[in-house]
């Protein structure tokens, strides 16, 4: 193990020829070698010589959205990943007080805390009406009727599906609606157990493995037996995908085996009976479905036969939501959102759409934009024969 | 280090450095491979990565304008609904920049049919050493005087910094067929090259792997290449569509009569892409087996290949190294890779003196240092294996003609002591 | 070896020096002019090597183009040196500079060229370039020396890429718009427009280029004659202004020839003043007007070089004391 925590080979692996730089949504707006996962990877081996780990280093790690787009670029297989979340850890470790306060209060009170979540999203539902709520937070407009329903789980369930922490206390419709079509193809539908309440993919993301192996274990205990876990979060079911990782051992690996986001699971089954919607539907792949899922045809398998789909010329660029990232590093986010924004909007033409995004983070983002963004769940839902159904 | 925005911006990057005696060299996207962009001393380092707009497409006359810093498949792409295409394409021209291919003179697999950057480049708006800003060249076909574009493609930044480029497009072949070509031997590869050649036919593209990269390739692109292969040709060819359909039958029969054991033609533009991914990130994924690579760029005549390939490998073998071979067959680029980890003690001496060996072999055979990648750092000292005193000397003064200040890139391409009685020819402040 | 050693002696010797070769593009640039004793020098002529399987051939600068041309074909290979008169020197249409009809598909006379050794004002033999058809080894010597009216020195012997004869090449004539001919060829070998009539030169596979003069309704014909006139001249623009200087031309007293999608014209007269008149025209359109032929008291090329001060420093790079090809180029000399 070296000074930052990693296998030196995976560090060795990167050659520098630089074909990820074109594939780095950072590097794209900025310019910047620093802002490149060539550039990382540099400022990393120079801290593993013994270049002190300062606030420049932070800067150059913190900058980058995990998007892992330059994973599938690289010849080299290099597992950037890896490398980024374990630098991440130990410059996590020297934050100022300040923000390691803020931090605390989100990934330890809050987020793993299911009734705490609600009660500040209630808290935030009454700001927002009152118009406390600055617009350019870009948070979705909360609904108390949403808040005050809970989704009924169906006994002995077939299938899982995992509705995570803020997804739930923010957009519950999307598991509706996920519900709804997993109903329709058959399924009888379990929830977690209390607990199962937060993957833990912010916390490995900011650099808090130690909370996310927490979390994850939480998560393993709270959806016992062998039915497929469904994950509508594509974050969250890239988290899930990696617990054998992250905990080791031969039952993470099973429960990860288990994991399917949302759209691979209806791919498999067959989507039930569908309506030809007329309507353009640009789809923007979440790079935690792209990149690390690889699940992205699942959703234009499911959706190709109700909707005239729709690809970006962009070779799936991140759209720079990236969990907390669109938060900690707010101009960069924007930038890079920009240039999604101008590739969405010239794949559509002309056309009135809607963007399809299979991730709550990208969806908010995009949203916040002023882009009509649906889930994949919420636009097979209305699809369906049936579009009311039982819920 | 800085970043302009704009030529004005380079020119007065340029000028500062000027006033302080500083020198200086320009940066694009990190992919060469010679060391060229690579700051040696402290000089000023500028920056083009965010030059990158292009500024105008004609379509109808086939040009564009373009920032140095635009990244050379964003060009293709933007000009692809036009039919166009930019031909010459580096193995990384996903990241490599204009600016740097004109730096370079780079090359690229389809350079065999249609030319290197130069014969693309019709115009350059550069930054001279002093921080004028002048046109070399023109969009008219000739110009009075000197073809100083000409001389500025290639000149790696010693020559001044290119800040606009006016580019000629190609129309996007109405055909295009790639051909797969397995061999069990390097010989019967290198003699189907030839072969192709003397036939009369010039392919758009002719590239050579050996079965060490083809395998290796394979494991990343799953393009089909056969992993039992010795070694594999990649053929392009594109035209009119009768034209390219002789040409593919002809080149299976080439093929064939050197005992090609497969002949296959791609079916659609999806398998062609594959196996042109697996063939461009072949130095990429040297990584899967070692983390460290010495590529060579050397040209020898086509009709040497194959008594070069096999001194290559005698070369690296009596270093104890593994040498991978993935190169631009058609033209007689050769690029070995020599596979290494550079923590193992003493590995570099070895690295070298393998590298050393393989470039005076190609020189020995009637090549040259360099067919694509430039001289650099990296080959600098070897320039006195193909050129004698007064060759350098000429090119010294070509250099001081165009930079009498020395402060552009100084350290690249010639090596030192190339001017001949430089101290009593050499303007004022030349570095020595 | 020794003829390259003999003209290196020669030109060291001497006080200025004037190169010759065949005189076929004499009337291209200024005359040479000096106040002491001028010696002519002319480079050797032999065919050294053709390599048809590297395509490329070496061969000494003052070989005829014909006999390089017929070397060549007996290997069923070409170089792209179309001289009007085939008598014409390699070396003298390289110094000049004068690419040929075919240089839509084929590229300029420059991008042929892979090496060349000169003898340089100094009397030193100078190689630049590489026998490889790629080669970035050092600074472009063989571009810079192309054109160069032998101001920066004597080529002596050159490199040249070759490439296979085309099945077929075959002239073609049409009125359609040539505009419309450029954007719906695929890479013809040439489009000479009059004003009038578009002759189109068609090179590939027989079946292809019957394919495509079919498409285009192109009625087959002999190759077009350059403009006739004492007075020649070639005017240089950019090709995208073609249409707009013909409408110029058409108003004098001038034939002329346009090579679409290039941007070189060919103009004939039979009166100076009229070709005068012609590089007024192309000045208009942003070009200029190299004379080639006749047309004495005309400027030879009508405006100063561009960056004049970086051509001074290159030429006395090459040929310090300026004895090469003096007063030929409008380029004065640095005081050394």
């Amino acid at each position: 193990m070296t000074r930052l925590g990693f296998d030196p080979d995976e560090l060795a692996a990167c050659v520098g020829c630089g074909l990820c730089l074109p594939h780095c949504p950072t590097y794209r707006v900025t310019g910047l070698e620093s802002a490149s996962p060539r550039g990382r990877i540099t400022a990393m081996r120079v801290v593993e010589e013994g270049m002190p780990l300062d606030d420049a280093f932070s800067t150059v790690i913190d900058e980058c959205i995990l998007c892992r787009g330059c994973e599938a670029a690289c010849p080299s297989g290099v597992q950037y990943g890896h490398l980024a979340e374990a630098a991440r850890e130990r410059v996590a470790r020297r934050r100022p007080p300040m923000r390691r306060l803020v931090e605390w209060v989100a990934f330890v009170a809050v987020l793993p805390r299911h009734s705490v979540l609600l009660a500040c999203t209630w808290l935030l539902l009454v700001a927002q009406r009152l118009h406390l709520v600055p617009a350019r937070l870009g948070l979705p407009r909360l609904s108390p009727r949403s808040l005050r329903t809970p989704i009924v789980p169906d006994g002995d369930p077939t299938a899982y599906l995992f509705t995570g922490c803020v997804m739930d206390a923010w957009q519950r419709d999307v598991h509706r609606a996920a519900v709804h079509v997993m109903r329709s193809c058959g399924a009888q539908v379990g929830l977690p157990t209390a607990g199962g309440d937060c993957c833990g993919a912010l916390h490995a993301h900011a650099g808090r493995v130690g909370e996310a192996r927490r979390l994850a274990r939480r998560v393993m205990a709270s959806m016992p037996g062998d039915a497929p876990i469904v994950v509508d979060s594509a974050g969250c079911g890239a988290a899930m995908k990696d617990y054998g990782r992250l905990l080791g051992g031969p039952a993470a690996a099973a429960f990860s085996a288990r994991v399917q986001d949302f759209a691979e699971w209806v791919a498999a089954r067959g989507a039930p009976p569908l309506r030809d919607t007329g309507i353009t539907v640009v789809v923007q792949d979440p790079c935690h479905l792209r990149h690390v899922q690889h699940a992205e045809g699942s959703v234009r398998t499911i959706l190709h036969d109700a909707y005239r789909l729709v690809e970006t010329d962009d070779d799936g660029m991140c759209c720079g939501a990236g969990g907390a990232y669109a938060v900690t590093e707010r101009d960069l986010a924007t930038r890079v959102r920009d240039c999604k924004v101008a590739a969405i909007r010239a794949a559509a033409g002309a056309m009135p759409f809607l963007v399809a995004s299979a991730n709550p983070g990208c969806a908010m983002h995009l949203d916040a934009a002023g882009l009509d963004v649906r889930h994949p769940a919420e636009l097979l839902a209305a699809a369906l024969d049936d579009p009311k159904g039982a819920m | 280090m800085c970043f302009p925005e704009s030529i004005e911006e380079i020119s007065a990057a340029v000028g500062i450095a000027c006033r302080h005696r500083v020198p200086f060299v320009a940066r694009g996207s990190g992919t060469g491979l010679a060391g060229g962009a690579t700051p040696v001393g402290d000089p000023l380092v500028i920056v083009t990565t965010r030059m990158n707009r292009i500024l105008e497409i004609d379509a109808a006359d086939r040009v564009a304008w373009v920032e140095p810093g635009v990244c050379n498949l964003d060009l293709s792409r933007s000009a692809r609904h036009l039919g166009l295409h930019y031909a010459p394409d580096p193995s990384s021209q996903q990241a490599c920049s204009i600016g740097g291919n004109v730096g370079t003179n780079a090359g690229g697999p389809h350079c065999l049919r249609d030319g290197v950057t130069s014969a693309h480049v019709l115009a350059v708006d550069v930054v001279l050493a002093d921080g004028v800003i002048t046109r070399l060249g023109g969009l008219a076909p000739d110009t009075p005087g000197y073809d100083l574009r000409g001389c500025f493609v290639g000149s790696e930044g010693t020559m001044g910094i290119a800040g606009r480029i006016a580019v000629r497009l190609l129309p996007d072949p109405p055909a295009v067929r790639t051909l797969l070509l397995d061999f069990a031997s390097v010989a019967a590869a290198a003699a189907t090259v030839s072969g192709i050649i003397a036939a009369g036919i010039v392919p758009a593209a002719l590239e050579m792997m050996d079965a060490p990269i083809t395998r290796l390739v394979e494991d990343f692109v799953g393009a089909g290449y056969p992993r039992d292969a010795e070694a594999v040709l990649l053929v392009e060819v594109s035209g009119l569509p009768e034209g390219v359909a002789a040409e593919v039958s002809g080149i299976g029969q080439v093929g064939r009569d050197h005992g090609a054991r497969h002949v296959r033609v791609a079916a659609d533009d999806a398998e062609r892409e594959l196996l042109w991914k697996g063939r461009k990130s072949a130095f990429g994924a040297i990584a899967r087996i070692a983390p460290d690579y010495y590529l060579h760029d050397a040209v020898v005549p086509r009709t040497r290949l194959v008594e070069v390939l096999a001194r290559v490998r005698e070369i690296a073998a009596a270093q104890d190294l593994l040498v991978m071979n993935v190169f631009h067959a058609g033209d007689g680029n050769l690029h070995p890779l020599l596979v290494f980890d550079a923590r193992e003690p003493g590995i570099w001496e070895r690295v070298h003196a393998a590298g050393n060996g393989i470039v005076r072999a190609c020189v020995e055979a009637g090549g040259v240092l360099s067919g694509e990648h430039g001289i650099g750092l990296e080959k600098r000292d070897l320039m006195p294996l193909v050129f004698d005193p007064d060759d350098l000397d000429a090119q010294a003064r070509l250099r001081d003609a165009f930079d009498p200040s020395g402060l552009a890139n100084p350290e690249k391409v010639l090596p030192r002591g190339s001017r001949c009685g430089e101290a009593t020819r050499a303007p004022e402040g030349t570095w020595v | 070896m020794s003829a390259i050693e003999d003209v290196a002696r020669s030109v060291e010797r001497a006080a200025a020096v004037e190169i010759t070769g065949a005189g076929t593009h004499c009337g291209i640039g200024a005359p040479v002019v000096t106040e002491g004793p001028l010696t002519r020098v002319a480079a050797p002529a032999g065919i050294v090597d053709v390599q048809p399987a590297d395509m490329t051939v070496r061969v000494l600068a003052g070989t005829p183009v014909a006999s390089l041309a017929a070397a060549l074909a007996e290997h069923g290979q070409e170089c792209p040196l179309d001289p009007e008169d085939a008598r014409a020197t390699v070396g003298g249409v390289l110094a000049c500079g004068v690419s040929g009809p075919r240089r839509l598909r084929h590229g300029p006379l420059r991008d042929a060229v892979l090496e060349v050794r000169v003898v340089t004002g100094e009397g030193r033999v100078v190689r630049g370039g590489g026998p490889t058809v790629k080669n970035v080894t050092g600074y472009d010597l063989p571009r810079l020396l192309v054109g160069s009216h032998g101001t920066l020195g004597v080529v002596v012997e050159v490199v040249l890429r070759t490439q296979p004869r085309a099945e077929t090449g075959r002239w073609f004539t049409t009125t359609a718009a040539p505009g419309e001919l450029r954007a719906r060829l695929y890479r013809p070998a040439c489009l000479a427009w009059d004003g009038a009539r578009t002759h189109v030169l068609l090179e590939g596979h027989a079946a292809d280029v019957d394919a495509e003069a079919r498409m285009l309704d192109l009625v087959p014909t002999a190759s077009p004659s350059r403009p006739p006139g004492a007075h020649r001249g070639r005017i240089s623009v950019e090709a995208r202004r073609i249409g707009a200087l013909a409408t110029r031309l058409r108003d004098l007293e001038v034939t002329w020839l346009a090579e679409v999608g290039v941007g070189t014209v060919h103009v004939g007269a039979t009166d100076p003043g009229a070709l005068d008149a012609a590089r007024f025209a192309a000045s208009a359109e942003g070009g200029w007007l190299l004379r080639e032929a006749g047309a004495p008291d005309l400027d030879p090329f009508g405006l100063p070089v561009p960056n004049s001060a970086l051509h001074e420093r290159v030429r006395a790079a090459f040929d310090p004391l300026g004895k090469l090809n003096p007063g030929r180029l409008p380029i004065a000399q640095v005081q050394t």
